[in-house]
Order: structure tokens, then sequence, then C-alpha cells
């Protein structure tokens, strides 16, 4: 079964078709890789999806539940999580904090009111392992590292629990070691967790990628597995024609 | 997210003892002074209010004194009707004066103390969600959030002194009687009434610590820091910043109540431009992060206030702004900031400690395999 289904989805910005009729289906537990030159539309794309920017036209599907016109909050409860570009962790906030945040299954007000622990065990301690800051849960998550930040950000992510988990170039700014780890991360949760992955180190999205959408002024240009893709002629045209190599593109 | 819940409750602990048995002990649990204090701590209350709004949800509201002052006239309403039993159809005589035939309908249920005491505080929580609906649901952050509340407390304040047939008009309610308190009849200059105050105070920072140290507390720091990003989890933020906007306009309410009470009229200066930039003062000098920093600022600064103009007649104004600027230039966060600097830095120091000494532990044990390894 589809966990995400987009629908002819557009959105315009005054005259600049920012999305065009796109159409994406993503299986229950897939990891897809989208992407696509600059200003193709994939974090627009992810913006539409989360709720950050409104659809011009189209619809947004969730399992079966049209999510298209539900603000940022409730598509959130239904089970839409967003990573953002640049790690956006709660500075101020130590780690334990961000992960308490994080884990939102229950965000009402009448529940909050009455927790006043974040005990590390059970879901807490797993995600803290996953992510090596075990022991760094008192810390304040701007005196992290870069790299740190990231995974904090997906750890949140994990927390929340979420079906669709939309990642928006998770491994920016990481040193290649990190992103090797970051790669066997996403490579472990695929299977519990259905994500889209907007990614342009070509590397990277090999060593996590089950199916590859290219996306190229705003609407669908190639689907299909990394290798089919990059042998597709339309592919090699729209990104590769100045450079010839996709992995600089 | 506990580790400040502890160090809160020692904070309140120390401020109770401050404001229960040093404060009276220095005036000898008696006498006229009692009153001024008595007066400072109410100050101190809305002081606290702002902090929890602003300190903690980020929200800056220039018109708490529109809360505050409404529940000062709501206790001078029952108080009035109190006063005027023996007049004419029980009305205010300010009423007589300008010819009005009845008593208002919206005067009426102020005959009873429980409604009084009700509506004190749900009167403002009411207009701080009505107001917080429109705000938040509006998405309307920052400056704008202060200019709208600056502008509806100066409006009210306005409708106030242009109606002066139902409120008093510029002189406000005055010629009160004393609060009759199921059986206990109120003297102001009394230890037993300040310790009311003092009780009141720190029940409403209680409520205030509850909230600050739970989860939604906890959201409220996040929606602080990037209410976008708390959106993206699914917490209605709106809703979350109405809960602080409202608590804290209940407390001021109470506050305004007791304000009230001390000085024995209400007044349309208590929801005045001064006094509501005054509050925003105190509350930053004392630290706005903490409700009790900030409910210490506006007990501290007023307690400075009369003992520098008992000494310097024209000065002191002068020497408070001052203060004020140097706090500000020197101490962003307040004194409070200095408080948590020092803790953040002995709480380094413990955890570096503890670490140490976890790592010895394991160093004897068979090393377990710790870190990332595993997801390797």
């Amino acid at each position: 079964m589809a966990a995400l289904t987009l629908d002819a989805l557009t959105v315009k910005f005054g005259g600049l078709v920012a999305v065009d009729h796109l159409d994406l289906q993503v299986r229950d537990g897939e990891l897809r890789c989208l992407l696509g030159p600059n200003g193709a539309g994939k974090s627009t794309t992810l913006d539409l999806i989360c709720g950050k920017t409104q659809p011009t036209s189209g619809r947004i599907l969730l399992g079966n539940q049209d999510i298209t016109n539900l603000p940022e909050f409730k598509r959130a409860r239904a089970g839409v999580g967003r990573k953002f570009q640049t790690p956006t962790v709660f500075k101020d906030l130590t780690v334990i904090e961000n992960l308490e945040v994080g884990r939102s299954s229950e965000p009402g007000i009448l529940t909050t009111l009455r927790v006043f622990r974040s005990p590390v065990r059970g879901r807490m301690k797993e995600v803290l392992g996953l992510v090596g800051l075990e022991n760094e849960i008192r810390t304040r998550a701007e005196n992290l590292s870069h790299g740190q930040m990231q995974w904090l950000e997906i750890a949140m992510l994990l927390m929340q629990d979420c079906r669709v988990i939309l990642m928006d170039e998770p491994t920016a700014g990481m040193t290649v070691q990190e992103t090797s780890q970051t790669a066997s991360l996403l490579r472990e949760l695929r299977g519990d967790h259905t994500m889209i992955v907007v990614e342009h180190d070509m590397t990277f999205v090999r060593e996590i990628a089950e199916t590859v959408t290219v996306m190229d002024q705003g609407a669908l240009l190639s689907e299909g597995s990394i290798e089919a893709v990059e042998a597709d002629p339309a592919v090699r045209e729209a990104y590769l024609a100045d450079t010839g190599d996709e992995a600089h593109a | 997210m506990n580790t400040g819940f502890k160090i809160d409750c020692i904070g309140y602990g120390l401020f109770a003892a401050f404001v229960l048995l040093v404060m009276p002990w220095m005036v000898d649990f008696s006498g006229y002074e009692l009153n001024s204090y008595a007066r400072y701590l109410a100050l101190g209350m809305v002081a606290a209010a702002l902090a929890l709004s602003w300190g903690t949800a980020g929200i800056l509201n220039l018109g708490q004194a529109l809360t505050f002052g409404v529940g000062a006239y709501i206790m001078a309403m029952h108080l009035k009707l109190r006063a005027s039993e023996s007049l004419p159809g029980g009305m205010p005589d300010f009423m007589g004066w300008t010819n009005v035939e009845a008593l208002p309908w919206f005067w009426q249920p102020f005959h009873s103390l429980l409604f009084t005491l009700g509506a004190g505080v749900l009167i403002p929580v009411g207009i701080a969600c009505l107001l917080g609906v429109f705000m938040f649901r509006g998405r309307i952050t920052g400056v704008f959030v202060a200019i709208i509340t600056l502008s509806l407390m100066l409006a009210v304040q306005l409708w106030i002194i242009s109606e002066q047939r139902f409120t008093g008009g510029e002189n406000g309610i005055t010629g009160l009687a004393p609060l009759n308190l199921f059986g206990w009849s109120v003297d102001t200059y009394e230890l037993s009434f300040y310790y009311l105050v003092a009780g009141c105070l720190l029940a409403g920072l209680a409520v205030g610590l509850g909230l600050v140290r739970s989860k939604a507390g906890l959201v409220l720091r996040a929606i602080k820091a990037d209410p976008e990003r708390v959106r993206f989890f699914g917490y209605d933020v709106a809703r979350y910043e109405t809960l602080a906007f409202a608590t804290s306009a209940g407390i001021a309410g109470v506050a305004g109540m007791l304000y009230a009470l001390v000085l024995e009229f209400a007044s349309p200066t208590y929801m005045g431009l001064s006094i509501s930039l005054a509050i925003v003062i105190w509350a930053a000098v004392g630290g706005r992060e903490s409700m009790v920093a900030a409910a210490l600022g506006g007990i501290g600064v007023n307690m400075a206030e009369g003992r520098l103009s008992d000494l310097f007649f024209d000065q002191w104004t002068l020497m408070l702004g001052v203060i004020f600027i140097a706090v500000v230039l020197f101490l962003p966060r307040g004194i409070y900031g200095l408080v948590a600097t020092a803790r953040d830095y002995l709480e380094a120091r413990y955890t570096e400690r503890v670490a140490m000494a976890l790592n010895r532990e394991q160093d004897d044990a068979a090393r377990p395999v710790a870190d990332r390894g595993e997801v390797k």
C-alpha cells in the first residue's frame, strides 16, 4: 500500500510554477531519493507535503487520508515528519529536552501539563543509542557538533515516530565519516519508516537508494532504480548537460 | 528535562522564606510599613505574571497592566457596593452625582463575594483567551503582539475614563468598604493581611512553576525559540501560547485585586502606560526567564524606590534610571542571568565528574560496545 501519494500536485509562486502536476507514490517502508538540479522543486515538494507551503492545486494523501488542507500540526499528528536542510533543533534546550519535544504522540495541553519527567528508557534509550548521543543527554544542543545536531534532529523525528519522514539533505555539512554513518542509520530505519530523502551527494544516494525519482523544473523527469535513472537520456540531458558527471551536478 | 526543577524548587523555597519571614521581620512584624510591603508583593506578582508569558513563551505583553487593572476594578466594584449599601438604590455615590437611575446590570453580580473572587481571575483569563485566539491563530508574533496588547490596554483605559457614570472615570473608584472575607474583616495594616497577599503570591508562583516545569512549559520554551519547528512536531502552537498568556493574565488579575485592597481604591492609572512599562522593567531587572526572579525584581525595585525617595527627594528617579541602564547593558538576562551562569558552570563540572567516574567504571568492566559502533 502507498504510504504517501501525490496527485497532480501543483504550486505557483506568482508566474513561476515551482511544482508542476507532480504524481508520486511512495510505498510503506520505502526509502525514496528525490534528485534533481537546483531549482527543480525538490525542497518545495517536501514543503508541500509537510504543510509549510499550500499547493495551488492537486492532492496529498497519507495512506487513505487526504491531508491537502490540514494545517501543519495536524499533518504532523497524522504522521508526517520533516527534517530541515540546516539542522533545526532547539539550541537552548538540552539533547533530552529536544527529544522530549520530539516525543509528540500526545501533543495536547492536558497531557503535557501532567508530564514532568523524561526517563531514559524504552524508545528514548533506543533512539539515543541509534544516533550515538547517549553520553550527551544533558548537553545543550548549541554545544553539539554540526553532525551531532543533524543526528539529533533525525532522533527527534524518530521519537515523533511518524509514518513518513521527509529529509532535506540530511548529510549537508557532514564529514565523510559522518555521512557514511548517516547512510547506515537510514538503511537501518528503512522498512520501519517511509522516507523521502532529498540529496545532492550521489555517493550517498548510491549507498541508500532503492527507488530514485528525478525532478526537473517542477515536474517528474524519471523514476526507477539508480542504474535505470542514470542511464535515462532525459536525465543525462537535464542534469549533466554541462558537466557530464552526475556526481558533481 | 528535570534538572532545573530541583533548583527551581530551592529558589522557590528561599523566596518563600524571604517573603514569609525576612520581609515582615524587617519591620518587626507590625506597623504601617507592612502595608507598603504588601503592595510590593502585589507588584512583584504582576512582574512574575509577565515573566511567565514573556520569559517562558516569548510573548512580550506590553499591556500586562490591563489584566492587573481589571482585577483591581473588579475588587473595587465589590467593595464599593458594600460601602454604598445605605445610599439610595444601593448605588455608588458617583452614579448618583451623574444621575444614573439604577445600578447598571454589570454591577449587579458584584454584590456577591464569590462571584467577585471568581471574576477577578476568570475575566482576565477570558480577555486573554479571546485576544490570544485572534493573535496566535493569526500567527502574530514579536513586536506586533506588544503593539496590540498595548493598544488594547490604552483603549480600555480611555473607555473607563470616558464612561464616568459607570466607572468613576478619572477619579477611579474610591471610598471602599473593608473586605469581609467569610467573616474575617480584612484590615490592610495587619500582619494577617500581609500573609494573605504573600500566600496569593506564592500560590501564583507555584502554579507558574508547575506550568513552566511540565512538558507544556518545555514546549513553550521550544516555541519561544522556533514556533515553526514546533508545529511540525504536531503541537498546536496557538493553543500553547494562549495557555501561557491566559495563565499570566489570571495571575495578574489576582495581583490587581490585592493591589486594590492594599491601596483601598482603583484608578485608571492602574492600567496606564507607565505602570505597564514599569512591569517590563521589573521583570527585566529580576530576570524574565524565572518567575521567582521577576517577582524579586518587582519587590526589590519598588522597595528601592520607597527607600530612595525617602532619602533623596528628587534624584531617586535618576538613580533608578542609571540602575536600569546598567542592568540592560551588563546583565541582559537580569540578575537571574548571573545565578543561571553560575549554576550552569557548577552543573557542567558535576556532569564532567560523573562522566569521568562512569568512564572509570566502564574501563573496569569488560568495556561494552558503547557508542556508534553499534549502528555500523
